[in-house]
This record gives structure tokens, C-alpha cells and sequence, in this order.
């Protein structure tokens, strides 16, 4: 036979029920060292392994309540004024005789029970009015409570008693356990009543103990509570991934402030002042003012106003150094890259940024007013269009998109401008940033003498496709129950 | 950016081809389709390509680059006798002007509507929204040659398109549908742009509206086009629509125009501009071996004239409606284009470089070990919040060097966060049907007087949070980063009185721990003791 496992309290009950075949959890605990709670428990273990069954059992009593035990003494209200009149009585020398109280009892059940009509504040008693059922039963009930059957009462007379209070109602539950012939088979094979080891002590240990016992087994079919593992935000694991891949390629992290004048923001990536993107409705304008990096001014003005003296004709019109001193929270971290490349002329440079960026997009599932950009840039000699395409297709093959193709865009600030697409199942190509080479326009007048390459990247639009989110938001106003739920080795 | 809407029968029979063919290469050129309609189709063309605003410039395109027709299009040009003068006050209003007459146009509606969808397109994409170039199309039948573009009284009077009676130009500018819209571009001015007839007879009040005696209609055949603004994308814009009727059928006819000095211009002028490219420039851009003949056939199918000078050299001519050639890197992206940036190799840069992570990145690395260890989950919020949630909610007073945006979109997005800690709250207030306790943290920034500040917050809520437990994570988190710290009492008002204490570090205050406070928790619908921690990881 299986080895059942049996605890020492199951073992204990089992060879009393051998004894008795049927008894309640308290006759155990009468006869065995356990207490009620622990034969209780020990039963049902008993009867999940098929050793015993248990039975429970609700029975009703009845007993008189003391309104019950005071009219079966007395006859009920109706009875006893019958009983106190001989004809036609008016209520109120009814309620001289009675209390107001009973009275008004006492002429609701006359009426309904037939036993009197009441006209114009008269009494006036019936013919028939014999014992009825509820009287007879009355007298059966007493203090003690007794069952339906033993009194041989009718429900619905129990029950009307009952809504007249005069009858109260107790439940008793009753559980009785009775060994099965399997169990009676094991019973009989012989118990022996030692206790397993359920949890391992330094006691134990110590005294040797565990080596004579034998340790209780676990049911390990049984799912266990969940608990859950404190983690990194998944979004910032794709992030951490990303970064991982830049710093492979060789490239230095770059950070910068998130509060950028007009100038880096847009004035020195050649953007004009009076491009739409830089309007109110696009941009989070700051009331607050910068000091703009005196050595540039001049030829980035000059840039806009005339095309500097690179062959270019520039944008015309007249710059304004104070729309430029205006600050702006970033619309981009190129922001950030192109003043690295301004305070790191000398080539090679190689640097990426992944930070927050902020539009005034009104949210919604697809828009958030800030988001992660990933951007990048080489700046070597030699560096071309082909370099570039290299570059994107190196890391989103690392990002593990195996196809990738390349369309033309359009970037103010780069020429020629293009927008990379991957291939995901189910969904075709999709856009996932921009990229180009910086035009002259932008690096002529910050003194950078070699080729630009660089590319942004929608970082939260990745996210999304990655952790299988249908709105934007989730990312920011984080579910904690999506956290928990989130497998650290999913991306 | 624009959306153009290209109906198919026309985009067929002005292409020469079919519209699968086109739909298939069409994004190739620059372009996203954004919807396919049963009898046209929607495409959003970049800013600096106005040429494409039609479906006429779009044929044109794709003509030269599905290899239909290469090399630019012949755009014949001849005299009419009709002059414009130009008075002194508009010289200081809106002083540039370009005009055309275009003969023999045979409109359908669609073709009407196309031209009116182009003119809507460049306002906005050339204009700036008018601002910089209007354009006024006029049926000539009915007007009188010369014509005058001058600063007239706002009380001149004329009956505007949409209108039946005759309104002076101070009322347009108040009552006109587009005259309010547009008024600002005329503030500060006390005579305002008028084009006339030798009659007197009011043509058009650019850049407001046109007058109704010369709206365009199916009967329509002969136009003048006057483009006004402040800058040379008028004479730009003027091309692209002479470009676009002549691709129907117009002629175009030269408009002399005088100048108050006696100097003189004629226009349009669609002479082109003239450029040589060298193949190292070409080579330097695109990282591509290519021969000056290729270069030149790759410039033709963008329907430049190109022709090989020699081995090392293309001498190209750009076409007259390009607004977008401001640099030979904007000739080599044509070139490429054409080639297709798809049958470019992609060559990862040889030069070897290390990589470098960024300081702060290390030490947010760190801190994330450090919380995650600690039992606590990171959390990213928003950083833009409200002077409610950030400072009332807190019941903290409002400080001095906190960033309020200009025009925020709603009235939770304020202003940037100078704390962590309300965002927490709030995300807390969004899991209260999750199972308790909960433990989050984030390392991120704060934007303190203008500056980015790493700040590390954290916060705990289950029934028994009290403040030994965060006292006890501070004090771990502050032996893992290795600095030596004191605790202080506080007085920051989030937290509860004789609960809270303030964080030391070399006798500065770098952060806040204790228990918030009762009215907090309630501020933020939590229904749950709550505990946390602010530092400043600069400090």
C-alpha cells in the first residue's frame, strides 16, 4: 500500500474509529489526546485520503419563546377575550378590561381567524370558535426544544407561530465521521503512533533526533501562494538593452539638461524661428531666459540670414538672438548631442543618449507630452550616407529585427534624411525613427569640420510593440499588478 | 504636414501609368500614404517638397521617376502686354509680388478643386500660414489690364467671395470669416494691400480674400495669378502653380511688373538655376562609386537637366518649382533617392572606438540594485504635474524655484516636478485594488531652479507601514551607497509630527523619510498607512 502519510493526530483518530466505526470530532477528543479542533482536522485529512467520511448534519428544534410559554399558560390574546365577554362588547370596555396593547393583537387575530366581526367599535363574537391548530400545538411546545417530528405539528402552523414569536427557532449542526472499509484495512495493518517531523529544528539537530523519525511529505501538487520578485521596470530593462548595444558598438553615453534654450533646441540645427514646430501649440514654452554661447551666435545668424559662407542660401529674413535665448523643456535629445559635437569638435566622436523628450500632444493611447528618445550620432572623417544605413542596420539587428529597409524622409536639420522600417509579423512595416546626415547648415557654424551621421529613435513606440501594450500611458502610470505579473527574462 | 488627396483618373492620365504601379514606388520618392480611398488616394508629402501639393507636380515626379519621361519639362513662356505697378505705401506692407497669366485652361471640378487644395497647401507649407506668401487666382475674362497693387484706405469698398453686398476692408477684417482669421497679419498697419484694375475694380485684399467678380468657375479659361508675401518663396510659389496649369494644357504668359523707383521685373521666371556637382561630393555623401553619366541619368529621372562636364563632373540645372535646393547635399539626396537607399551597401563605420557609460547612468544602475534588493519595484511617471498634486496634495508650500510650462494643455500638466515623491502617491492611488503591501521606488529626475537633479524617492504602503521600516531602508540604502549620513528631525508638513526625519549628509540636508501625513494619504484617495523616503543623489 501507498504510503499515506498519516500525521500522528490522524493516526490516533483512525484507531478510535477502528474502535467505534461512527463518532462525533468531540467523542474523539473525549477519548484521545487530541482536542476538538485537531480531530476535526484530522478527520478531514482522514477523509480526503479515503480512510473515513464525514457527515454534517443541521437539525431545527423548537421551544416556546417566553411570550409562547406565557399564552400557552393563558390561552392566546383572542382566546382571552372571548373567554372575558358573553356578546357584542364595545373596545373600549375591551381595553379597560386588557391592556390597549393586547387588545389591538387580540382583534387583529378575532378578525382574521373569523372568530369575531367588529362593527362601529363593537365586538361581536362568532358562533364557532373551537381550538384551532395553533392552540393544540402550543400546548405540546414547552422550554426545552424539540424537533418537528417529534411533536407531529404541521409546518405551516410551526411557521406561523414562529412569525408570531411565539415559537423560537435553533439549529442545531451536527458532524459525525465514520472510518471506510479502507480505512478500517490500515487500521488493522497496524499503526505505529510516532509523530513525523514537519519542520526541522536546530534541536533536532543537536539531539540526533531526526535519524528514528521520518519527516512528513509535502503535497506537492498543491499551487503555491504567490509571491512576487521586486524588479526593474521593464521599460527601463528595454532601455538598459539599448544602451548595452550602443556601448558595444563603442559609443559614449551623453546626458543633458532637460530645460534647453531655443538655440541648441532649434536655432543651431538650423530649424527657422519661424518654422511651425517651434509655435506655441507644438512646443512647452518656459518663461524663463538662457545666455546663448557667445561664440556661435554670430554664425549661426549668419547661417539663417545668408547661408553663412558655405555655398547654401540659408533661410533670409532676419534671426533674432532673443527668440533664441527663449527656453523650451527639449523637443528632442538631439538638443543634447548637437552641443556635445560643439564642445567635441575633434573627430572621432561616437555618442548616444537615451532620455525623456516632451511635445505638447494632448494624451491619449497613442500620445504622451513626454516620451524616451534614443538618439545617436558618429561624427568621423569620411562618414557617409552608406555609414549611416550601417550604423541603423547594426542595431536593429542587435535589437533583433531581421529585416530592415530604408525610405526617404525629411528632417530640417539633415540631408539626405531617412526613415528606417522593420518588419514585424502581423503588422508589416513599421516606422520606427529618423535619421540622416547633419546638414553643413548646422555643423559649419558650431566649427564641426567632419560628416554627422545621426538618428532618433521613438524608443516608447518600441516599447510598446515589445512589452505588448496597447496604450502609451501604461508605461508611465505603472499598473503594479502588470509589473508583478511581467517575467524579468521576457525582452 | 500636408495630406494630398490625388484622384486617380487624373493621377493615370497625368503619370502615364497605373495607380498600382504608382501607390507601389510612390513612398519611395518621400512620402507616406495615409489612406486609399475607392477613387483617390491620400499621401502626406514632406514640408520642403511643395512641388508635390498636386497631383499635377505629383505625375510630373513620378513620371521622371518610374522612368516614363526624364529630364526637365519645357515650360515656354510668352509676353502678354499686361503691366502691375506698385504704389509707395505697399512697399512697407507686403512689398514682393509675382504674376503670370496662364491661357487656356480647360477646368473640371476636379481640376478646380486640385488648384484650390495646391493654393491651400502652399499658404501653409511656403506661406506660413499666408504669412510670408498669398496667392489670388482671378478668371481675366472680366478685368481690365493694368492692373495696381497698392496701400489703400480701409474704406475702400468691394463684394468679397462668400458675400453678396459690398464691404469696406476694416469691416472684412472684423467680419469676414477670413478676415478674422487673417487680420493679424495686417495689425499695426493703417492702409492695407489692394490689387485694381485699370477700372478701379477691386481684384483681390491679399492676403485676406478675393474680390467674387473674378471667382474662377468650369467656364473659366484664361487666369491671372498674383503671389504676394515678404520674401522670395513668393517668386517660388508663383512657379509652382504656373508649373502645375502649363502641365495641363495652360499657357503661360509673362506680367511686367513696376516698381515706384522705375525699375522693372518680369514674372514668372522659370529660368533655371544652374550648378555643377563634382563626383568626390557625391561620393563623400552617399559612400557610392557612381560615374558622372550615372549621376546625370539618376538627376534626370528627378527631372533635373544633367549632363556629364566631364569624368569628375555633372553640370545640372534645377527645376524652377524647387523650393527645397539650398545646398548640393539637397542635389546628392535626389541623386540617392533615385538610386534607392535600399540598393546602397550599408557599411558600419571602421573607425574602432570605446564605449563609455555616463556617470549618473552607473549610479542609477547602483540604486536600482540597491532598491530592487530592498524589496522594492521601480516605477517611470510623468515628470510634468500640477501645483495641486505637487505642492496642495502635499501640503507643502508652493516654492520659488519650481518650472510652470506656458501654455499647458490641461490642468494636471503645469509644470515640471521639482519632487518624486507626488508622482509615487499618485501611482499608489491608481493600484489601490492591487493586493497590499506594495513597495515602489524610482530614480529619475527633478527639474530644480532650470537644472536636472537625480533624485531617489520610495514609498511602502500595507496596514502596519510605519516609520522604523523606511528608517530601516534609508539607513540600508545609505550603508549600500557608502555614505556616511544623520537623521534630523523634520518639519516638511507631508509627513506626520514627531514621524518624520530629515537626511544628512556632511551636515546638509539631502532628503526627507518618515510617515506621511493622514491628510496626504486622504489628498491622494489612499485608504492605507503609507511611508517613504526623498534624496537627492547630486548632493
Amino acid at each position: 500500500m501507498e504510503d499515506l502519510n498519516l500525521t500522528l493526530n490522524e493516526k490516533e483518530a483512525l484507531l478510535f474509529l477502528e474502535q467505534k466505526g461512527t463518532a462525533s470530532p468531540a467523542d474523539i477528543a473525549d477519548e484521545t489526546s487530541l482536542k476538538i479542533e485537531n480531530a476535526t482536522q484530522a478527520s478531514f485529512l482522514l477523509e480526503e485520503k479515503g480512510l473515513a467520511e464525514v457527515k454534517d448534519e443541521v437539525s431545527e428544534k423548537y421551544h416556546l419563546s417566553s411570550e409562547g410559554t406565557e399564552y400557552a399558560e393563558k390561552g392566546l390574546p383572542e382566546r382571552q377575550v372571548l373567554n372575558g365577554i358573553d356578546g357584542p362588547t364595545s373596545i373600549k370596555d375591551l381595553q379597560e378590561m386588557l391592556s390597549p396593547g393586547m387588545v389591538g393583537i387580540a382583534t387583529g387575530w378575532l378578525k382574521r381567524k373569523g372568530w369575531a366581526s367588529i362593527e362601529k367599535g363593537n365586538i361581536i363574537p362568532a358562533a364557532d370558535v373551537s381550538e384551532t391548530a395553533d392552540e393544540i400545538a402550543l400546548a405540546k411546545l414547552g422550554e426545552t426544544a424539540v424537533s418537528l417530528e417529534e411533536t407531529g405539528i404541521d409546518q405551516k402552523v410551526m411557521k406561523d407561530l414562529i412569525k408570531r414569536k411565539l415559537v423560537e427557532k435553533e439549529e442545531t449542526k451536527s458532524r459525525t465521521i465514520t472510518i471506510t472499509a479502507d480505512g478500517q484495512k490500515i487500521a488493522a495493518s497496524g499503526l505505529e503512533l510516532t509523530e513525523d517531523i514537519t519542520q526541522l529544528t536546530s534541536r533536532m539537530l543537536k539531539s540526533g533526533e531526526w535519524k528514528n523519525k521520518t519527516f512528513r511529505s509535502y503535497n506537492i501538487d498543491k499551487p503555491p501562494k504567490k509571491v512576487f520578485a521586486a524588479k526593474v521596470h521593464p521599460y527601463q530593462r528595454l532601455i538598459d538593452q539599448m544602451r548595452q548595444i550602443f556601448l558595444e558598438m563603442g559609443f559614449t553615453e551623453i546626458k543633458g539638461d532637460i530645460i534647453q534654450s531655443s538655440f541648441w533646441n532649434f536655432d543651431a540645427l538650423f530649424q527657422p524661428q519661424d518654422h511651425p514646430a517651434r509655435e506655441m501649440q507644438d512646443t512647452f514654452h518656459l518663461e524663463s531666459r538662457s545666455q546663448l554661447p557667445g561664440e556661435y551666435v554670430e554664425t549661426v545668424c549668419s547661417m539663417h540670414e545668408k547661408g553663412g559662407d558655405i555655398e547654401s542660401r540659408g533661410w533670409g529674413g532676419k534671426w533674432d538672438s532673443d527668440v533664441a535665448k527663449r527656453n523650451v523643456l527639449r523637443t528632442h535629445t538631439t538638443s543634447v548631442s548637437i552641443k556635445h559635437l560643439a564642445d567635441n569638435p575633434e573627430p572621432p566622436v561616437k555618442a548616444f543618449c537615451i532620455d525623456r523628450a516632451y511635445r505638447r500632444e494632448t494624451i491619449d493611447p497613442t500620445h504622451t507630452p513626454e516620451f524616451e528618445q534614443l538618439e545617436g550620432v558618429v561624427m568621423d572623417r569620411n562618414m557617409s550616407f552608406a555609414n549611416l544605413l550601417g550604423c541603423l542596420k547594426e542595431f536593429y539587428h542587435r535589437m533583433g529585427f531581421e529585416n530592415v529597409r530604408f525610405r526617404p524622409g525629411y528632417f530640417p536639420y539633415t540631408e539626405p534624411s531617412v526613415e528606417p522600417e522593420v518588419y514585424i509579423e502581423e503588422l508589416g512595416w513599421v516606422e520606427l525613427g529618423g535619421a540622416g546626415i547633419f546638414r553643413k547648415e548646422v555643423t559649419e557654424p558650431l566649427g564641426i569640420k567632419e560628416p554627422v551621421l545621426a538618428w532618433g529613435l521613438g524608443v516608447s513606440r518600441l516599447a510598446m510593440l515589445r512589452l505588448g501594450l496597447k496604450d502609451l500611458r501604461e508605461l508611465y502610470q505603472s499598473d503594479i499588478e502588470w509589473l508583478r505579473r511581467s517575467p524579468v527574462c521576457k525582452l | 504636414m500636408p495630406i494630398i488627396t490625388l484622384d486617380y483618373e487624373d493621377l493615370e492620365k497625368l503619370t502615364g501609368t497605373d495607380r498600382d504601379s504608382i501607390i507601389d514606388r510612390v513612398p519611395m520618392i518621400g512620402a507616406d500614404i495615409e489612406r486609399l480611398e475607392e477613387n483617390s488616394i491620400d499621401i502626406e508629402f514632406f514640408p520642403d517638397r511643395p512641388d508635390l501639393y498636386s497631383v499635377e507636380g505629383v505625375s510630373r515626379a513620378m513620371r521622371g521617376f518610374m522612368d516614363i519621361e526624364t529630364g526637365p519639362v519645357k515650360y515656354d513662356i510668352n509676353d502678354s502686354d499686361v503691366e502691375i505697378s506698385l504704389d509707395d505705401d505697399i512697399k512697407n506692407i507686403r512689398p514682393v509680388l509675382g504674376c503670370a497669366i496662364v491661357r487656356g485652361v480647360k477646368f473640371t471640378e476636379s481640376s478646380i478643386k486640385s488648384l484650390m487644395d495646391l493654393q491651400e497647401s502652399l499658404h501653409w507649407g511656403l506661406g506660413r500660414n499666408r504669412k510670408k506668401v498669398s496667392i489670388g487666382v482671378h478668371d481675366l475674362s472680366g478685368i481690365k489690364p493694368p492692373f495696381k497693387y497698392i496701400g489703400a484706405d480701409p474704406s475702400v469698398e468691394f463684394v468679397p467671395l462668400d458675400f453678396t453686398e459690398p464691404m469696406n476692408l476694416a469691416e472684412i477684417l472684423e467680419k469676414h470669416p477670413k478676415g478674422t482669421r487673417f487680420a493679424h497679419l495686417l495689425e499695426g498697419y493703417s492702409k492695407y494691400p489692394l490689387i485694381l484694375d485699370a477700372n478701379d475694380q477691386v481684384l483681390s485684399f491679399p492676403p485676406i480674400i478675393n474680390g467674387t467678380l473674378t471667382m474662377v468657375d468650369k467656364n473659366t479659361t484664361d487666369l491671372f495669378i498674383d503671389v504676394t508675401g515678404l520674401s522670395g518663396e513668393v517668386y517660388t510659389a508663383l512657379n509652382i502653380v504656373v508649373a502645375a496649369l502649363a502641365d495641363r494644357g495652360g499657357r503661360i504668359e509673362s506680367v511686367k511688373i513696376n516698381y515706384p523707383g522705375g525699375e522693372s521685373k518680369i514674372t514668372p521666371d522659370l529660368s533655371p538655376e544652374k550648378r555643377i556637382i563634382s563626383m568626390d561630393e557625391v561620393k563623400s555623401l552617399v559612400g557610392m562609386d557612381l560615374t558622372s553619366e550615372e549621376v546625370a541619368g539618376h538627376l534626370r529621372k528627378m527631372r533635373y537637366a544633367a549632363s556629364p562636364a566631364d569624368t569628375n563632373a555633372v553640370e545640372i540645372e534645377i527645376p524652377p518649382y524647387r523650393a527645397d535646393i539650398l545646398h548640393n547635399y539637397d542635389i546628392i539626396e535626389d541623386i540617392a533617392i533615385s538610386v534607392g537607399f535600399d540598393n546602397i551597401e550599408a557599411i558600419f563605420p571602421s573607425t574602432s572606438t570605446t564605449g563609455e557609460a555616463h556617470p549618473l547612468s552607473l549610479m542609477q544602475d547602483n540604486i536600482r540594485e540597491i532598491m530592487i534588493g530592498l524589496g522594492y519595484s521601480e516605477v517611470m511617471p510623468f515628470t510634468l504635474t500640477s501645483e495641486k498634486v505637487h505642492f496642495d496634495n502635499m501640503r507643502r508650500p508652493h516654492t520659488e524655484d519650481v518650472t510652470p510650462v506656458m501654455h499647458p494643455i490641461s490642468e494636471d500638466q503645469t509644470m515640471i516636478r521639482t519632487t518624486l515623491l507626488p508622482n509615487q502617491l499618485e501611482i499608489l492611488s491608481l493600484n489601490q485594488h492591487h493586493e497590499l503591501p506594495q513597495r515602489i521606488f524610482e530614480v529619475g529626475e527633478a527639474i530644480v531652479d532650470c537644472t536636472n537633479k537625480l533624485h531617489l524617492a520610495a514609498t511602502s504602503i500595507h496596514a502596519l507601514a510605519n516609520f522604523e521600516e523606511i528608517r530601516e531602508i534609508v539607513d540600508s540604502m545609505m550603508m549600500e551607497r557608502n555614505v556616511p549620513y544623520s537623521a534630523k528631525a523634520s518639519e516638511d508638513p507631508a509627513f506626520i509630527e514627531g514621524r518624520r526625519a530629515d537626511i544628512l549628509v556632511n551636515g546638509i540636508k539631502v532628503g526627507v523619510m518618515g510617515e506621511i501625513h493622514p491628510q496626504v494619504i486622504l489628498n491622494f484617495g489612499l485608504g492605507q498607512p503609507v511611508v517613504g523616503f526623498e534624496i537627492n543623489l547630486d548632493e
